[in-house]
């Protein structure tokens, strides 16, 4: 062990000053050497020599290995040439092959560390993008609601009612709160599913009903990674509250359902799920998120239906104060 | 590969160390920041609202 580890590290130093191929002479007389020694190797009496071949074969290629990525391989090439005349066509070929067997072996190897650092991504570092995101829209909303509400507009010539200015996509819409995921949960959804909006917490699906109105509030969320605002939404049962906290109120629904369905069933979402063309006539919610989780085979969907309605100078409602 | 590169790092002998550091540092970056988000951009993984 002692041996293999300083051995190099002389070597180092002997090659530094130097710099010429004077050290070449301690590795390249091993690979003939080596194969001297193992043709010799069967002669007379094999069980006493086997010891020696050992000691001889041995330190040649720990010598090699460990002077691998610090840097002497371009000596050993050197001296692969220089010993040349003496190994022949055969140790050339020997050279290329492992030449070409170390270069597959670090492509390999760098894959394997992509990969790796690509789940780290997925895994860590998304929590951490989604993370100083969140922090920043939910400073941005609760100043937003702290300041007097832009006053609607009048009523545009041939729109029976005054127009309400649109959320811009990426903008926090409401504050999420379940009691049963913990008391700091509290991400803020915003508006649009689009990747990027989806990046920066749950996204509520622009044309689907605002928090609170008639019709379905439909706010989507990743399960696995940016902060995975919706990882435990297959724990969600019947009757859990879900609030929705917007500038004013408070809005408690209860969970009516859960499900798990195709990608392609975009009628969860019309304002009554599952019955296109029916026009509202109760507050809904749904949640949607990918299922099984680290998979896009299926979604996962959470109904629920208002059931509280609170104005903010009341307090919080009863679902947020534990009872 | 690696060993050619490092052989070919530019510099005095014991700044080389820092300096490949540092190349890593960066890759690592670019991989976090630019590569990895576009990738994942088709990556079932980001599918969760429903639509096809």
């Amino acid at each position: 062990m002692t041996d293999a580890s300083s051995a190099p590290a002389a070597k180092d130093e002997q090659e530094d000053p130097t710099g010429g191929p004077s050290p070449v002479g301690i590795p390249v007389p091993g690979v003939p050497a080596d194969a001297a020694a193992a043709r010799a190797a069967p002669a007379p009496d094999a069980d006493a020599d086997a010891p020696t071949v050992l000691a001889l074969v041995v330190p040649a290629p720990a010598l090699g290995a460990s002077g691998g990525p610090g840097g002497p391989e371009g000596d050993a090439g050197a001296g692969g040439k220089e010993g040349m005349p003496g190994a022949g066509l055969g140790g050339r070929r020997r050279l290329l092959a492992g030449r070409l067997a170390r270069g597959l072996g670090e492509l390999l190897i760098t894959a394997g560390i992509l990969v790796a650092l690509f789940l780290a991504y997925q895994l860590w570092v998304t929590d951490l993008f989604a993370a100083r995101t969140q922090d920043h829209l939910h400073h941005q909303l609760v100043e937003q609601w702290n300041r007097p509400p832009p006053a609607p507009r009048p009523p545009a010539a041939g729109h029976a009612r005054p127009a309400v200015p649109p959320v811009p996509l990426g903008d926090g819409v409401a504050i999420l709160r379940v009691p049963r995921f913990g008391p700091d949960y509290a991400p803020v959804v915003v508006q649009g599913v689009s990747v990027a909006d989806l990046r920066r917490g749950p996204g509520h699906i622009p044309g689907t009903a605002m928090p609170g109105q008639l019709g379905n509030f439909v706010v989507s969320g990743h399960r696995t990674t940016y902060g995975k605002p919706f990882n435990r939404l297959d724990e969600l049962k019947v009757g859990d509250p879900l609030v929705v906290e917007v500038r004013d109120r408070y809005y408690t629904y209860r969970v009516t359902a859960t499900e798990v369905v195709l990608p392609n069933r975009v009628d969860v979402i019309d304002p009554v799920p599952k019955h296109p063309g029916v026009a509202p006539t109760r507050q809904l919610i749904t949640l949607t998120t990918c299922h099984p989780k680290f998979s896009a085979s299926h979604r996962l969907i959470v109904y629920g239906e208002l059931a509280d309605t609170r104005p903010k100078f009341a307090g919080l409602p009863p679902a947020l104060r534990g009872e | 590969m690696y060993a050619w590169l490092y052989r070919h790092l530019p510099g005095p002998r014991r700044l080389r160390p820092a300096l490949a550091a540092v190349l890593v540092l960066a890759v690592v970056a670019l991989l976090m920041l630019v590569i990895f988000p576009a990738v994942e951009a088709v990556l079932p993984t980001s599918k969760v609202a429903v639509g096809s």
